[in-house]
């Protein structure tokens, strides 16, 4: 276990590192993110007094599209020399890689978030009554994302138009983490609707642990198959 | 299994599913009576929700042949896995287009409305979105192994997937007729045409299904053969 716990420290430490000497991950994300919500702003602000019917949906697609392509970067490093298939030679067990990979991946996407949710909040002027409800959702939605997203980057890493089909795959799975998000996302910022906040945080928490096991548990099986 | 033994199954199912699809389109238009008040509309949902049933089977199929090709070893059952997903994939695909096709066709008459997000509708949707994108990456992410352990992959992350969208769905509440599980179903003419279509339509799949599996067979053994021609003397 604590060996375990060493190989993942290890391997999300290199990420880190490169992360943060090049930062093209985070910086990719942050201008794509921030050009979104510009987009978004042109599309829909006529009516300032509605913001917070659509600013969750904002929010959401913003967070979606920006992770999608910090995926499709995420083992772009790990293609050439053939490094992956190196780290899974080494007696390493796949599932860490994994999880050291997803994790990078969702640390990278939380700072490239918190800057760009913080726009939408001042450019839409939402009202966050409910904050830990708010930054909750956005954790749990993005460790979601992660978990998902990291798999089916891995998968695709060599296939021709990965960057088309990487979001082809993963955003069918990932409708019911943006149905979540939108609605405690909606109801942090006052929306008159009538949910309970806790349960859809509950089901958020949920698929992060079901696909959790799934990812890390299917990521060795197919990576060698 | 010999060459014999597949053409007269495939030819056995394909008849089968001929004889008892017309007897359920007679059944549908001759046997049942008209429903009062949504009138020829309440037709289709003979077919609808046969369909809707098979595509639900065959994508369940689809992610159990996607585990079995990941789970075991042996080289002819990870093929067959693999023809098998292929197979069941492309026919529920097909049978999910036919159920999103009717199914707006009969709301548009009893609800009034092509379409709404009810959670049936969505799910029916979502996961016809899933195996899409499955068949997208068969197409695109290359027939190799590793294109196709991808491919099964994402048919595994299916159950959970649906699972999930069922659950999402359910809390905005629905207006889906629930008429065979809370006994709507009680003139005798409706339930012989709702229950022949049900057959009518699982035998269609099954003998699509059977034959999609048997040409997918014959693709790998002609890459077999020409692997093996290339690594005695190099392709013609």
């Amino acid at each position: 276990m604590t060996a375990g716990l060493r190989q993942f420290g290890a391997v999300l430490a290199k990420d880190a590192r490169i992360e943060f000497r090049t930062r093209d991950i985070v910086y990719t994300m942050a201008l794509f993110s921030i050009l979104l919500v510009f987009v978004f702003a042109f599309a829909f602000l006529s009516d300032p007094s509605r913001t917070r019917d659509y600013g969750p949906g904002i929010v959401w697609v913003t967070l979606l599209f920006s992770a999608t392509v910090g995926q499709n970067r995420l083992f772009d490093r790990e293609r050439e020399n053939g490094c992956l298939w190196s780290m899974l030679l080494a007696p390493v067990p796949a599932g860490v890689v994994f999880a050291a990979k997803a994790t990078g991946h969702f640390l990278f996407t939380v700072a490239m978030a918190a800057v760009t949710v913080a726009l939408i909040v001042v450019f839409f002027d939402l009202r966050v009554l409910d904050v830990g409800g708010f930054v909750g959702s956005l954790l749990l939605g993005t460790a979601g994302m992660s978990l998902v997203g990291t798999l089916f980057s891995a998968m695709l890493m060599n296939a021709r138009m990965k960057e088309v089909l990487l979001p082809l795959v993963t955003f069918p799975v990932l409708v019911p983490v943006v149905i979540a998000g939108v609605k405690v996302t909606a109801l942090s910022v006052g929306a008159p609707l009538q949910e309970d906040a806790g349960a859809w945080l509950r089901f958020l928490l949920g698929f992060d642990m079901i696909f959790g096991a799934v990812t890390v548990l299917l990521f060795g099986r197919m990576i060698r198959s | 299994m010999g060459r014999g033994w597949t053409r007269w199954i495939g030819a056995a199912l394909a008849v089968a599913a001929l004889v008892t699809m017309l007897a359920a389109l007679y059944a549908i238009f001759f046997v049942a009576p008209l429903e009062m008040t949504m009138g020829i509309a309440q037709k289709i949902f003979y077919i609808h929700v046969g369909s809707a049933m098979n595509m639900l089977l065959a994508f369940g199929v689809c992610a159990l042949a996607g585990a079995t090709f990941l789970a075991v070893r042996a080289p002819r059952a990870r093929a067959m896995a693999d023809a098998i997903g292929v197979a069941t994939a492309e026919v529920g695909v097909t049978l999910g287009a036919i159920v999103l096709v009717t199914g707006p066709l009969w709301a548009r008459k009893a609800w009034g409305t092509w379409w709404t997000w009810e959670p049936r509708l969505t799910l029916s949707l979502m996961v016809f979105l899933l195996f899409l994108a499955y068949l997208a990456l068969r197409a695109f992410a290359g027939s190799d192994r590793f294109g196709r352990g991808v491919a099964a992959g994402l048919s595994i992350m299916g159950i959970p997937a649906i699972y999930f969208i069922h659950f999402a769905v359910e809390r905005w509440g629905g207006a889906h007729p629930q008429v065979v599980y809370k006994g709507g179903l009680t003139v005798p003419g409706m339930k012989l045409a709702f229950w022949l279509s049900v057959l009518a339509v699982s035998l269609v799949t099954a003998a699509l299904a059977y034959q999609r599996a048997v040409i997918e067979t014959q693709r790998q053994a002609i890459d077999a053969l020409f692997l093996e021609l290339d690594r005695r003397e190099g392709l013609p």
